[in-house]
């Protein structure tokens, strides 16, 4: 569980007056401040301009006014805070709608209490909040562009798997290692974790594949020249790359591209090597 | 992540719990265990049970620690890995590296003779 940074304010939006009083207790005894609402008229009339709250702990069915609409008008507001979506409804469409409206992160209703948790102490603050841009919002063809940190690696994670909750958990699992890994890739060697540079990525989706696609805003890598990765390590030694990160002054690591070609069905890069295709096959039914 | 830390006469078993992944545990697991190495604490046990994510960045911390742990005499072991944990390992040929074990007792007993340093 990540250690809280510091107490959050938190304003908890459900209809479900149980869930309210659970999340309340269960933040508060984890140092935020907690104020509830169970509709969005009166969520909206305690945010105000939205200053007064760090996070929002959005539900989307709630009576009168959808959780969507509500997200819109919070991000409208002048301090607007970080809107964490949660949710039964599983459809990709209010996935998809909750990332065009720039949602901070999306939990699937039911939760276990240390997910909410180590959601909002992971959560950056609101003034560091970056956005997403939304080039296409299809369930089969999913794509954006993003800022080059590594929170954003989790948020952009956290929405596309969710889109694929569906997959036998073995494919699931075996797809986001191999896309989180891709990702962070991009981000740390070609955007330098500089927020001013920016990935894309898509996501297409067939009935008998997945294809994400990740493009990075560096120049690419000569293969050749990647003695400090594992995937150059002879079949007996599993470790030696570890020696020249040791003395390039690179942390340790590099055991990525290896992981990733075993857990999907094919690994495609461009020429230059700053865009990669990572595909996986699927039976028919998952 | 957080670690638990125990021990268990002259071995030091780590309970890893949450992520262990890029700027998140790794940074936390190099910390807990340059400490042991400097106070001489090189009888470690990882126990991995409640490892929710791992990443190579992850993954990379472990052999990482491993070798630092054995140029200081001692070594690393892995309790529990899930099945997760296991899979990546198999991946990434760390099996041929690490001892693995599923039970507490039995890791703690394969510590009983001398270790020497690499």
């Amino acid at each position: 569980m990540a250690q809280t940074p510091f107490g959050r304010r938190i304003l908890v939006v459900d209809d479900d007056r149980g869930l309210r009083h659970v999340l309340s207790e269960l933040l508060q005894g984890d140092g935020h401040t907690l104020a509830t609402a169970g509709d969005g008229p009166e969520a909206l009339e305690m945010l105000g301009d939205g200053s007064g709250f760090d996070l929002v702990l959005l539900d989307i069915g709630l009576p009168s006014m959808s959780g969507l609409d509500v997200l819109a008008r919070i991000r409208n507001m002048d301090s607007p805070p970080l809107v964490i979506v949660m949710t039964a409804d599983d459809t990709s469409a209010t996935l998809l709608e909750a990332v065009r409206r720039q949602a901070y992160r999306y939990i699937r209703k039911p939760f276990p209490p240390g997910t909410i948790i180590d959601v909002v102490n992971e959560a950056g603050t609101p003034a560091s909040a970056l956005s997403i841009e939304v080039i296409s919002a299809k369930p089969e063809w999913l794509e954006i562009v993003a800022p080059c940190t590594l929170e954003m690696a989790d948020r952009i994670q956290s929405f596309v798997l969710h889109l694929e909750a569906h997959l036998p958990e073995a494919v699931l699992e075996a797809v986001a290692s191999a896309f989180r890994e891709l990702l962070t890739n991009a981000i740390e060697w070609g955007g330098k974790f500089d927020p001013n540079r920016k990935v894309r990525i898509s996501c297409v989706r067939t009935k008998r594949l997945l294809l994400y696609r990740i493009s990075d805003p560096g120049e690419g890598f000569d293969i050749d020249k990647l003695r400090h990765a594992a995937i150059t390590n002879p079949d007996d030694d599993p470790m030696r790359h570890l020696q020249v990160r040791e003395e390039q002054g690179l942390r340790p690591g590099g055991f990525g591209l290896a992981m990733t070609r075993s857990l999907v069905d094919d690994l495609i890069y461009n020429e230059a090597r700053n865009e990669v295709m990572l595909i996986k096959y699927l039976d028919e039914g998952e | 992540m957080r670690i638990v830390e125990r021990r268990i006469g002259d071995v030091t078993i780590l309970q890893l719990i949450g992520r262990l992944e890029l700027e998140t545990g790794d940074l936390i697991l190099r910390d807990t265990i340059n400490r042991l190495v400097d106070d001489g604490q090189v009888k470690v046990v990882l126990d991995m049970k409640e490892v929710t994510r791992l990443d190579s960045a992850g993954i990379g911390m472990l052999v990482s620690k491993y070798l630092t742990v054995r140029r200081a005499g001692g070594t690393i072991k892995i309790l529990h890995p899930n099945e997760r944990t296991d899979h990546l390992m198999d991946i990434t040929k760390l099996h041929t590296v690490f001892e693995v074990f599923n039970d507490e007792e039995s890791v703690v007993k394969s510590f009983g003779g001398a270790i020497h340093g690499v």
